[in-house]
């Protein structure tokens, strides 16, 4: 027994934990909150309805002319803060409508389409935020959320100038599903942020040792052309071929100036935004 | 190394390597199990520094005499259908789904076109809202971490 347990500390405490590895690395995950299906960052909404004027009448009394001269008692019946809530919701889908439809009679092209559905949309979530149990509305707004963004798929493959264009005017974002589902889970998630973590070291060491060498280069020039001049010179005074040229030492101080500019350069600009920096 | 030079046509896929564009080339190939025929992906890199294709976008590529770098084989020869954007090879017109554009115009103008209705003419070319309101020009992925920062193609 004895034997053996000198055996399991002899060999090196990786190889014991084969099984189950635990990474010595400080990186901390944080699961990330979920957000509900029909919250506007969830479905793409930038934009929110515009407020309500307190006396915009309904939408089938818009332009009545009895109403015009009628009794103010008899006017507030048509305001749209005394009617029912659908209502309201018509009159900003009629709205929205308006503002992207090819022409008065269209309602049905892709555009009138998901204008009316964002309306709705806008419409719903406003409802939900003050009643958030309300499953019914939570179902037919995740529907609706869905439903435009297939339509918006579509468009962008049918017509992407104006598929550009409609999420201008109608401010939202379209992002493509992802190419798989998957769970969340803590393994997957940690597994990722070390590859991330590698991957920036791996950088980060990289750019070092490049600095480093960099730094190298105007002393090994400067070295290499007094060498080199030293070279020349001993062979022309021994009368021995000549292999080092004139051109070879004009070639490496050309170098050595370019070099000395761009560190000059750098320097300068460095100076410069810690200038900057310090003004601010 | 390869000779032949061959072409092949493929779709634009997101990418984030620079200078170069991902293409797939789909494939239906024979399940002789089930005698019948599924779709096969593989995936090309061709090189392209200027970017001139576009996610979704119906591109010609070349293979190379020697490739390029480990993984870009290839060289874009020319898009041939813009995503969204199609001409019809024997008209030369312009079409959304079933209708050539003019007729859709036509349409507009018989019924009276809005003043706000979208315009063709006016349209700038693609890419504007890449990274504020238009995310297909790269992979989204589900959010599995929150460091604080702005992960715009997190889903």
């Amino acid at each position: 027994m004895n034997k053996l347990l000198n055996i399991a500390q002899a060999v090196p405490r990786q190889f014991v934990r084969e099984y189950a590895f635990k990474s010595d690395l400080k990186i901390k995950w944080v699961r990330p909150e979920k957000i509900a299906c029909y919250k506007p960052e969830k479905s793409g909404d930038l934009g929110k309805l515009p407020p309500l004027k307190p006396d915009e009448l309904l939408l089938d009394f818009k332009d009545c002319k009895a109403l015009e001269n009628a009794d103010e008692s008899v006017k507030s019946q048509y305001k749209l803060s005394n009617n029912a809530s659908y209502l309201t919701t018509q009159f900003y889908r009629d709205e929205m409508v308006k503002e992207v439809q090819r022409h008065a009679q269209d309602y049905g092209s892709m555009e009138a389409k998901l204008g009316k559905m964002t309306a709705i949309i806008r419409r719903y979530q406003v409802h939900m935020d003050a009643h958030p149990r309300d499953k019914m509305i939570k179902v037919r707004l995740k529907e609706l959320i869905e439903k435009r963004k297939k339509f918006l798929k579509y468009l962008r493959r049918w017509d992407y100038p104006r598929f550009e264009w409609i999420l201008e005017k109608l401010e939202l974002v379209y992002k493509p599903p992802p190419t798989h589902f998957h769970w969340i889970t803590r393994k997957e998630s940690l597994q990722k942020l070390t590859d991330t973590y590698c991957e920036n070291l791996k950088e980060e060491r990289l750019e070092a040792y490049h600095k480093q060498l960099q730094a190298q280069q105007i002393p090994f020039l400067e070295e290499a052309i007094k060498k080199m001049q030293f070279v020349r010179q001993e062979q022309i005074s021994c009368d021995v071929p000549v292999t080092v040229t004139e051109e070879q030492i004009a070639d490496s101080k050309r170098q050595l100036a370019q070099l000395k500019e761009l560190q000059q350069a750098e320097a300068a600009a460095s100076s410069q935004k810690q200038n900057e920096d310090s003004f601010n | 190394m390869s000779r032949r030079g061959l072409l092949l046509m493929g779709q634009c896929m997101p990418c984030i390597k620079q200078n170069a564009s991902k293409i797939r080339i789909r494939r239906m190939e024979l399940d002789k199990n089930l005698n019948m025929y599924f779709k096969k992906d593989e995936f090309y890199f061709a090189h392209d520094p200027q970017k001139v294709c576009k996610t979704g976008d119906v591109v010609l590529i070349k293979e190379l005499p020697d490739r390029l770098t480990r993984l870009i084989t290839h060289n874009v020869e020319k898009v041939v259908y813009p995503l969204g954007d199609i001409t019809d090879p024997l008209t030369g017109k312009k079409v959304v789904v079933g209708k050539y554009r003019e007729d859709i115009e036509m349409a507009n103008q018989l019924f009276g076109k809005s003043e706000k209705a979208f315009d063709y003419d006016k349209a700038p070319p693609r890419g504007r809202l890449e990274g504020t309101k238009d995310f297909t020009h790269g992979e989204t992925y589900i959010k599995y971490h929150e460091d604080g920062k702005d992960q715009p193609f997190a889903v």
